[in-house]
């Protein structure tokens, strides 16, 4: 292995692995309540997305995070290319071109886009250090931006808001933790709020649009989007303390919750095992999301440090937003819950994501 | 396990505590949240996430049955077939599947949408009628297509059912949809929008006993509207789940379908009139016809406007009910009245001898005219040939007073107390009346009148029955009885109705025993009104009545419909056997002319009839 500072002591973090099991699952438990009404072979594919999410866990948390670091633009090219081959070739599903397919399996370049985008971001940031002590500067933060912006726009034009935002939520979170100088920081900021009303006009569909003023207003669609907003919340709050039994959810069982195996997985969980299951849920991805901080802190290297911050703000963004989306706190936006969720991109992402912060744990010093 | 140790280098380690405070707060945020909605609303959603699954589904409980005397069914219940949307569930691209699967008329989808836009809040959830009683095979093919009609259901439920079609439809009656103000003054009955009951006849006066109690019964729908079975779904129902609809109560009327289609099979020759046949010893009602009839399966169903405007407006009143709604002057078969007011009075010696000379002289210069000149006439005489002018003299004798009275303890000018259709009372005027009602006051020629049931005096056709049968029974007035008793829909009696006697009449016997041996002249007297028609061996005792049809002068025209409608009513009120009565019938046929050509004929096919049916059921018994 390449370890160019003297050995380190190889080491499982036991911490991670069990926070990842767990939520795995519990989401696996999840599914085949979810799914038993409709479609019974989504559990037998979840267990096959498990089994490729473990082994790509494996293989990317064995090698030394170091080598990330040297390939990390080449695999962030290959993720443009996809993207634009998305473009070119994908398939339209819900009026949306966001799948390629290799094979018998479809798969979303734009949720692996996020590892690629947080790799270049490390690489970058890794390579150049701030040039003065009172932090970095706005033209400094070009480069990044560009590397988020370009995939950025690619996404949107599928169009997938969602991963577009995460994208773009990852990068903030990572740019505020940079050492940053304040008058950089409150242009910045100041730029965010000139540019939402022209984000509203220019960039938003009609759709998502309605989804926003919906949400601001359920009654405003008792049939469409309000609905989805208020079955979930219903189920949520029909859970109570204890919740109504494992598969014994009736807004799920009785089918009153849409997609509720991707997008609505938690209301699902929460009718079912109530305030009780849901406080252990959110426990776990908030003691994970801390451990991804607590990593960030541990590591000399600045490469390692960026990787658990943008693996750590990933898991944070779309557990709060997905979270935050079906207890009626935001609008819909289609998120899904990290290693919970149906499907196989977002599995694969956020075990790759895992698998960087396993590499960058089991070599981090000890002092 | 290692210590946390910041690393003085790091580029992050300024910021981590925010960072660390901002993920906790946003994790208290959502628990924050989840206590809101779990915890503090939990018993609301949880509610609320009933109402999504749990509906409550009325169970509509079958109508009484209606049967005659012998239990054969007059109006029962069939399946139809009625769709009920539910908006909740209901897609907006299964309004072209109606149209295209049933080729639905415009204004029928326009009602269903009506009824799915105006649904709000908790009403989105309820079943709502869209369309009732379609034909079977929508039925199949909605049902076939179940899956790609969510929110959609046909559910079997009962439809009101004559078997009989007209059969004493004005008895039995027929259905419609309540109104406004059935609900506001009905509220014991629990009438809800849409709801059927009784409009006319026995379904009206019954409808307390026909209908029955409704149950209802709570189910567990998924998503799309389709009920769940299984024991998971089970334990939401709310405790107790369902109650069972309690069937209405049976009527059975004294009605006998077998003198009934007798009497309706004699009356078709004609198209406009009534018949009634009563138990001289009870009062029981065995058949009741008014023609037109009505067919209540019509009424009941789809009418159509048109249609119903028909039926109503049309000059043969068929919604009528000519037994009991129906006044007419009763004829000549009112000549019984000044007959029995003479002879109570002691104004009148059988042997007494008056001659007609064709026409009767009062006061100055007036004359009232008979049928012909009949020569000399005795009481007896004058009833088998129906002699005006003897009756005129009688009137003259008697006065109009007293006559009146006597009217009145045979019950005319008073409901028989049927309580059945909004009966009339007819009418039976006094002296008194017309010196209020006329600028000239009372005349002698209104008594003259009155002795032939002409001028004022107004009957129904039970009334005349009901007289008949006291004179056939020597005296006894009984209320006519319709229904012979209530049970309910397992066969437990309600109510036994009893023979109600309503006046003895205390005459002198031998005033039955003369007026019933004059009453058989008539038909059997080669001089009586009746003779020509009558039926060798049938003992009957009647009266031929022809009853002038007044205020209708011929405005010129001679087409076939204005000569008919011109024409006088024809009349018989008699009874049989005259030895041992058993029966009275009256017949009215409206506009038939010359009673004895009419009226007469008819009603010896109806004793013919009765006689040997009940033969044939005394054969049958043994």
């Amino acid at each position: 292995m390449f370890e160019p500072e003297g050995r380190f002591y190889l080491r499982v973090d036991w911490t991670l692995l069990i926070l990842l099991v767990s939520i795995m699952g519990l989401g696996l438990l999840n599914l085949h309540s979810a799914s038993s009404n409709l479609n019974a072979s989504m559990f037998t594919q979840q267990v096959y997305w498990i089994f490729l999410g473990v082994s790509t866990f494996l293989i990317t948390a064995t090698i030394d995070y170091r080598v990330y670091n040297r390939v990390a633009y080449f695999i962030y090219i290959l993720g443009i290319l996809s993207l634009l081959m998305v473009l070119i070739i994908g398939k339209v599903t819900n009026g949306s071109r966001r799948w390629l397919n290799i094979g018998p399996i479809g798969i979303q370049p734009s949720e692996l886009m996020k590892i690629a985008v947080i790799l270049a971001l490390a690489h970058h940031i890794d390579a150049s250090p701030p040039k003065t002590d009172e932090g970095r500067t706005l033209q400094e933060l070009i480069p990044p931006a560009a590397l988020v912006g370009f995939p950025f726009l690619l996404i949107l034009i599928q169009p997938d808001l969602g991963t577009g935002l995460i994208l773009l939520l990852i990068f903030f979170s990572i740019m505020f933790l940079l050492k940053l100088r304040i008058r950089s920081l409150v242009t910045l900021m100041s730029s965010i709020i000139v540019l939402a009303p022209l984000i509203w006009t220019f960039v938003l569909q009609s759709y998502q649009k309605k989804r926003i003023l919906v949400f601001l207003d359920p009654s405003t669609d008792p049939t469409g989007e309000g609905w989805h907003i208020r079955q979930s919340i219903f189920a949520i709050g029909s859970g109570k303390f204890f919740g109504k039994g494992y598969m014994r959810g009736t807004q799920s069982q009785y089918n009153f919750l849409p997609a509720q195996w991707s997008d609505f997985p938690f209301s699902v969980w929460s009718e079912e095992w109530g305030f009780l299951g849901s406080f252990v849920l959110l426990g776990l991805y908030t003691i994970l999301i801390l451990w991804a901080i607590r990593l960030a802190l541990n590591t000399r290297d600045r490469f390692a440090s960026v990787i658990c911050i943008g693996v750590g703000a990933m898991f944070f963004w779309h557990t709060i937003i997905n979270v935050g989306m079906v207890m009626g706190l935001l609008p819909i936006v289609g998120v899904t819950l990290p290693l919970f969720s149906h499907g196989g991109s977002s599995m694969l992402t956020f075990m790759i994501g895992a698998g960087l912060l396993m590499s960058v744990s089991a070599r981090r010093q000890y002092y | 396990m290692s210590r946390l140790i910041v690393n003085d280098d790091s580029e992050f380690s300024r910021k981590y505590r925010y960072a660390l405070i901002f993920v906790v707060s946003i994790f208290l945020i959502l628990v924050g949240r989840l206590v809101q909605l779990q915890i503090v609303y939990g018993n609301q959603y949880r509610v609320l996430s009933k109402n999504n699954f749990l509906q409550k589904r009325t169970e509509e409980a079958p109508r009484g049955l209606i049967l005659d005397a012998n239990g054969k069914i007059l109006a029962r219940n069939r399946v139809a077939y009625n769709v009920f949307v539910i908006p909740q569930f209901f897609k907006k691209k299964a309004y072209d599947f109606l149209v295209n699967l049933l080729e639905l008329s415009q204004t029928e989808i326009e009602y269903i949408k009506q009824k799915i836009m105006l649904a709000e809040g908790r009403k989105r959830t309820f079943s709502l009628l869209a369309l009732r009683d379609i034909p079977k095979e929508w039925a199949l093919i909605l049902e076939s297509n179940k899956d790609s009609l969510p929110g959609l259901e046909i559910v079997p439920q009962e439809k009101r059912f004559y078997p009989q079609s007209m059969l004493a439809s004005h008895i039995i009656g027929f259905m419609g949809e309540i109104s406004a103000e059935d609900k506001q003054n009905f509220p014991e009955m629990n009438y809800r929008d849409q709801d059927w009951r009784g409009k006319s006849g026995t379904e009206f006066q019954f409808e307390s006993n026909l209908r029955g109690k409704r149950g209802y019964r709570w189910r567990v729908l998924d998503a799309r509207g389709r009920a769940q079975h299984d024991k998971d779904a089970a334990r939401w129902l709310p405790d107790p789940w369902k109650k069972d609809p309690v069937p209405g109560n049976n009527i059975y009327l004294t009605i006998d379908s077998d003198y009934q289609n007798i009497v309706e099979h004699a009356m078709s020759r004609y198209i406009s009139g009534a018949a009634v046949m009563v138990e001289v010893k009870t009062g029981r009602i065995l058949a009741y016809s008014s023609k037109p009839a009505f067919d209540p399966n019509e009424l009941s169903g789809k009418l159509t406007p048109s249609r119903a405007n028909e039926l109503y407006s049309s000059p043969l009143h068929p919604m009528l009910d000519k037994v009991l709604q129906g006044t007419y002057f009763p004829g000549s078969t009112y000549k019984i009245i000044p007959a029995v007011a003479a002879m109570e009075e002691k104004l009148i010696d059988f042997e007494e001898f008056h001659l007609c000379k064709g026409w009767y002289e009062y006061g100055r210069n007036s004359s009232f005219a008979c049928s012909h000149a009949h020569g000399l006439m005795n009481l007896e005489t004058a009833i088998i040939s129906s002699c005006n002018v003897f009756f005129f003299m009688l009137s003259e004798r008697v006065g109009m007073d007293r006559m009146a009275r006597y009217a009145r303890l045979f019950g005319f000018g008073s409901p028989t107390g049927i309580h059945f259709n909004f009966e009339k009372s007819g009418f039976i005027p006094t002296k008194q009346w017309y010196a209020q009602k006329f600028q000239e006051g009372f005349r002698i020629g209104h008594t003259l009148n009155s002795a032939i049931g002409q001028g004022n005096v107004k009957v129904t056709v039970l009334q005349l029955a009901m007289a008949y049968a006291a004179i056939a029974n020597h005296g006894t007035l009984y209320e006519p009885q319709l229904i012979e008793r209530i049970t309910t829909w397992d066969g437990n009696p309600v109510k036994d109705f009893k023979v109600k006697v309503k006046r003895k009449l205390g005459f002198k016997p031998e005033t039955w025993d003369f007026l019933i041996k004059s009453l058989a002249g008539v038909v059997d007297d080669p001089s009586g009104t009746a003779y020509k028609a009558r039926t060798p061996g049938l003992k009957v005792a009647g009266k031929t009545g022809t009853a002038q049809v007044r205020g209708m002068k011929k405005d010129g025209s001679d087409t076939r419909e204005s000569k008919w409608r011109f024409q006088d009513h024809a009349w018989f009120a008699g009874f049989a056997p005259y030895d041992d009565p058993e029966i009275v019938v009256v017949v009215l046929v409206e506009h038939g002319g010359f009673a004895a050509k009419a009226a007469v004929p008819l009603t010896m096919k109806i004793f013919e009839g009765y006689f040997n049916s009940k033969a044939i059921k005394k054969g049958r018994n043994k």
